[in-house]
Formats: structure tokens, sequence, C-alpha cells
């Protein structure tokens, strides 16, 4: 595993960020219905137990992993774009090898993933979220975010090295984000939910980021964080190990 | 002398039952400039892909520089530059961007990255251009910048893919233009496919023609020429056209044919044999108005060896190369 061939990746998603910081704006779009619209109207009605904390602030966790998740789970048409082009072709004949291409690749969707977080954030601030106030926090709130963007951004170039072509991927890419988006916690409590989607909530990784999340910035109740990062670095470890592993495919 | 690329035997048959390759020999020695030609889908650019470690063969062996590219791969790769048929450059980034990161990729140590990065650049005539998007480059502008890129860690062996493809023909002049530059400084070998012919006679020193997956004929572009049959020389004579004898005995003459207003004489060397061809009509009071000389193109030289014409593919693979390289921009 070469790191700089890691660092790398991670200066390309910089560096094209700072070309064009479009899309970072575009997707911040839907997080803010749903913080502005959705989050107030459903919390007016005090219908889903939150433990006390308002409702808006309750989702905004969520609403912010479900954007970050997009924008990992979307990075697979990145990679698919440069499989079409000779981009990836070059990258294989270089001396980096196939696992730190991989994960440089998966993480460098976590750098953009940050970068959508800092941006939905100040929405949330304006909105009237009120978050933990405790820097330390936010910052591990951010780590969070940065490590399990990997973990998806890996399984979607998973995904990418059986469909290989854009349009087959744009389909697909929604039809993870949803039910990954609710059937977890980020709406609701996991107990509201019917057993078999229960059963569902409990692997999915989602579920866990959230809670991470929410901890860190809205409640300051870590007690269950030690939990959480190991079932997202477990998730990033698999993911990594079988898109390495499945990563010759895409070019064949 | 150390072989810079051995293929042995190889044969690659991809999923769908495609025999891609069908027990391809080469060898290329170092230092030189080789061109693999063949028109599309004869299988160049698989042949290309096992040489750069991409993809295994389905049996047989290669070699880079010795090193099997199968059980060595990664000693391979630190020894090889590569430019695929496709464009390989972020267009989303600087000209100045891309190479920075491909130079961090290939772990070039800080200290003497900034240095080549410039040389580089200037070499190209492109430190104007360097932080302008790629995006905004011309087709040409790119593939010098991809070949730039692929020279940055000094490869032994440079491989490249269809480098001047869809190209204009001054475009492709600058490209090789640069390629010699680099090959006058380091000495690299160069491997290069192309489905242009004229392409490989004016760059390539040595030939390979590859057809339906099979290397038919290799030798430099004078030695298959000659090797398909003799040079014309074809002469207008004043006067009514009669064959001299002297003709047919000189030595370097293979055959005379008269045919109607002219003589045609078959011989090895046109440039050598004029001088007394002529010589020889003039002793026998004959006078010449005009002579010309014709010369087997790589063209026949492929249709002896693979039994086509060559352009038979090409029409189509040429419309389906410029869409790919639309698609680039
Ligand atoms: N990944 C692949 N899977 C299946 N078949 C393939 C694959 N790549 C190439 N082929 C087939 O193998 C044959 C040789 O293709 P190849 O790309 O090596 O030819 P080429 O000489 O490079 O042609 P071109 O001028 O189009 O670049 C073709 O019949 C092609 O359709
Ligand atoms: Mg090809």
């Amino acid at each position: 595993m070469s790191l700089s061939a890691l660092w790398a990746m991670w200066e390309l998603e910089l560096r094209r960020l700072r070309h064009d910081r479009l899309e970072l704006y575009t997707r911040a779009v839907q997080p803010l219905l749903w913080i502005g619209v959705f989050g107030p109207i459903m919390g007016s009605i005090r219908a889903i137990p939150t433990g006390g904390v308002p409702y808006t602030s309750f989702i905004t966790p969520g609403v912010l992993i479900q954007s970050t998740t997009f924008v990992s789970i979307f990075y697979g048409l990145t990679i698919v774009w440069e499989r079409e082009s000779g981009i990836l072709k070059k990258l294989l004949v270089t001396p980096a090898s196939r696992a730190s291409l991989v994960v440089g690749r998966a993480m460098a969707a976590g750098v953009r993933a940050i970068f959508q977080a800092l941006v939905i954030v100040p929405i949330a601030l304006l909105v009237g979220v009120r978050f933990y106030p405790n820097p330390l926090y936010l910052l591990g709130a951010l780590g969070v975010i940065f490590l399990s963007s990997g973990g998806f951004a890996a399984l979607s170039m998973l995904v990418a090295s059986f469909l290989k072509t854009r349009e087959r991927f744009m389909g697909i890419g929604q039809a993870l984000t949803f039910p990954l988006f609710f059937a977890s916690n980020a709406l609701y409590p996991v107990a509201m939910m019917p057993r078999a989607l229960q059963v569902f909530a409990q692997v999915n990784p989602m579920s866990y980021v959230v809670d991470a999340v929410r901890s860190l910035t809205i409640t300051g109740n870590v007690s269950q964080l030690g939990l959480d990062l190991l079932a997202i670095l477990a998730f990033d470890l698999v993911m990594f190990a079988i898109a390495s592993v499945s990563f010759r495919r895409i070019i064949e | 002398m150390e072989l810079a690329v051995e293929a042995k035997q190889l044969v690659k048959v991809y999923g769908q039952g495609v025999r891609a390759l069908d027990g391809v020999d080469l060898s290329v020695e170092q230092g030189k400039t080789f061109a693999l030609l063949g028109p599309n889908g004869a299988g160049k650019t698989t042949l290309m892909r096992i040489f750069t470690t991409q993809i295994r063969p389905t049996s047989g062996e290669a070699r880079v520089c010795g090193l099997d590219v199968v059980r060595d791969g990664a000693k391979v790769r630190k020894i090889i530059g590569y430019v695929p048929q496709e464009m390989s450059v972020w267009t989303d980034l600087s000209g100045y961007e891309n190479l920075l990161i491909y130079a961090k990729i290939y772990g070039i140590p800080r200290g003497t990255r900034a240095r080549l990065l410039d040389e580089v650049l200037s070499k190209l005539g492109m430190k104007g251009a360097a932080k302008a998007l790629v995006r905004t480059y011309s087709g040409g502008m790119i593939r010098r910048l991809e070949i730039a890129s692929a020279l940055l860690i000094r490869p032994k062996v440079l491989f490249l893919d269809e480098p001047t493809i869809g190209l204009d023909p001054s475009a492709r002049k600058a490209v090789w233009m640069e390629l010699g530059k680099f090959k006058e400084g380091d000495g690299v070998t160069i491997f290069f496919n192309t489905h242009y012919m004229d392409e490989a006679d004016l760059y390539a020193e040595e030939i390979g023609i590859i057809n339906e997956g099979k290397v038919v004929t290799v030798g430099t572009a004078a030695e298959l020429k000659r090797s398909v049959g003799g040079e014309i020389i074809t002469l207008s004579i004043a006067g009514n056209p009669f064959v001299p004898e002297r003709l047919r005995s000189l030595e370097s003459v293979e055959d005379v044919i008269l045919a109607e207003e002219e003589v045609r004489v078959v011989v090895k060397d046109a440039e050598a044999a004029l001088p007394r061809v002529l010589e020889g009509l003039r002793q026998d009071g004959v006078s010449v108005v005009r002579a010309a000389i014709t010369k087997p193109t790589l063209d026949d030289v492929f249709l002896k060896y693979a039994g086509t014409r060559f352009e038979a593919g090409g029409r189509v693979g040429e419309v389906r190369q410029m869409r790919r390289m639309i698609r680039r921009g």
C-alpha cells in the first residue's frame, strides 16, 4: 500500500473541488428541503418520539448522512467515467497497488463528503438547529463522515465494476441510497419500524453512522459511540477488501 | 542484449470466447521504436494491455525487459510508461495539476518533483497553457501532455496505444517531435500501436504487422516492402517503344515489361538502378522523356502477409475511434 498514491488521490479530489464547486451547492438543495420543510412540519405534529430533541434537530444528522452517502454512492459514477476514458487503465499501470487505488479513491469520496457536510451545516444553523456546543465533537463527526463515506464509495465502486455503464449506474445509485436511508434511524427511531425492517436497520451501516453523528452533534451522549465506530470500521474494511478484489473486473 | 519486449505463443481469449490473440511471437530490442500495425480489431490493444500488466494472457509468455508480466507485474510497472488509446487525463484539472498528481502517484520525491515538472513543461512548450484546464486543450496538446506524464518516471519502455489517433497531420507531427526529444535524452524503447500505415512507415525503425490476433511479419519498412517484390521504374520513351536486350542483361534488372507507350523495368532498388538503366538506354540511342518510380507500400505488404486489403476494416474503425475521441471532451 503506497501512501503517496493515497494522498495523491485525496489531493486530486480537493483540486477538482477547487475548480468546480457547483455540485456541492446543487446537492444541498435536497437536504435544505428535508430540514427546512419536512422537519418543521413533521415536528409540529409531534408524532415521533425523539427523546426530547426537536424533530428537525433529530433528523439533521440523518439528512446530513443521507446527503454525504449520496455523494459517495455516486462516486462510482466517476469511476465508470474513468473506465470509459483511459484513466483507470493508466492508473492500473502505475506502480501503485490496486488496493491503494481502491482505498485512495474511496477515501477521496470522503474528502468530497466532508465538503458537502460543510455546505449543509450552515443551512441547518439558519433553520435553527442547535448543535451540541463542543468543537471537538463536531470535528469528530466530520471524521465519522469521512470514514464512513469511504465504505459507501467502495460499495459503489463494487457496483460499478459489475454495471460498467453510466446509464445503468444512475438507476442503481438511487435504488441503493434511498433504502439505506429509509431503513435506518435517520428519520425515526428504529423501534417504530415494522419488525422485518428493524432487522435490516440493525445491519444497515447507515444506522450506525447516523447514530454516531447524532450523538456527536446533537445529543452529546456518546455512550454508544465505540460500538458505532467499530461497526463503521468493519463495514469499511469489508467493503475495501471486496472492492479491491473485484476491481480487476472493471477493466476486463 | 536484453530484449525490451518479448512474447512467446501468446494467446488471449476473452470471456465471451473472443480469441483476440492467437499465438503471438514477437521480440523488440532495447532502444528501438517499434510499430505494431494492424487494422481495427486486430488485437493491438489486447497485446499492449498484456505487456502493461492490465490483463493476463490465457496462455503463452510475455516479458518486458526480461521480467514476466504475470509473475513480476509490480516490477514491470516500475519501468514502463503507458498512454492508453483513450484519453487518460482529468479534464477538470489543469495540465500542471495532472502532471503533479501523476508524479505523486508514481511516488516521485518532493525534492525533485518541481524541477522535473518544470523541465517537462518547458520541453512540451506548454508552460503558458499549464495553468489552463485540460478541457480547453486541443487533442494534440492532450496527447502530448499524456506522453509527458508517462515519461515522468523515465521508463525503459514506453507503450503508446494509437498515439496520434484522430489528430490532424500537423498535430501528429508535433507529437512525434516531442517523442523524438524525449527519446534522444533517455534512449527509451518505444512500442506503439497504430492503424496508420504512413505513421508506421515514417516513425518506426521496425514494424510488426498484426492481423486477426497473429503477428504475420516483422521487419523494417524497407525490408517489408522489398519482400513484397521489386520496385518498378516506368519509362516513357520517345518514338517507338522497344526493349533493348542490353536492358534485360543489366544485373540489377529483374524483368522488363512493354506496355503501350511505356517500358516498365522491375528492379530491387529503383534509386540505385535508375542511373544504370538510363545509361544503358542512352548507349542504344533511346531517349527517355519521363521516368517514374513506383514502390510497394505497406498496404501491399499487408496484402501479401494477411491475405486481405488493409483498408477493409479500417473505415468503420476510424469512425468509432473518432467518436471515442469526441466523447473524451
Ligand atoms: N474487454 C474485451 N472483452 C471482450 N472482447 C474484447 C475486449 N477487448 C477487445 N475485445 C475483442 O478482441 C478483439 C481485439 O480487440 P483489440 O481492442 O485488441 O483490437 P485493436 O487492434 O486494438 O483494435 P482497435 O483499432 O479498435 O483499437 C476484437 O474482436 C474485440 O472486439
Ligand atoms: Mg486498440
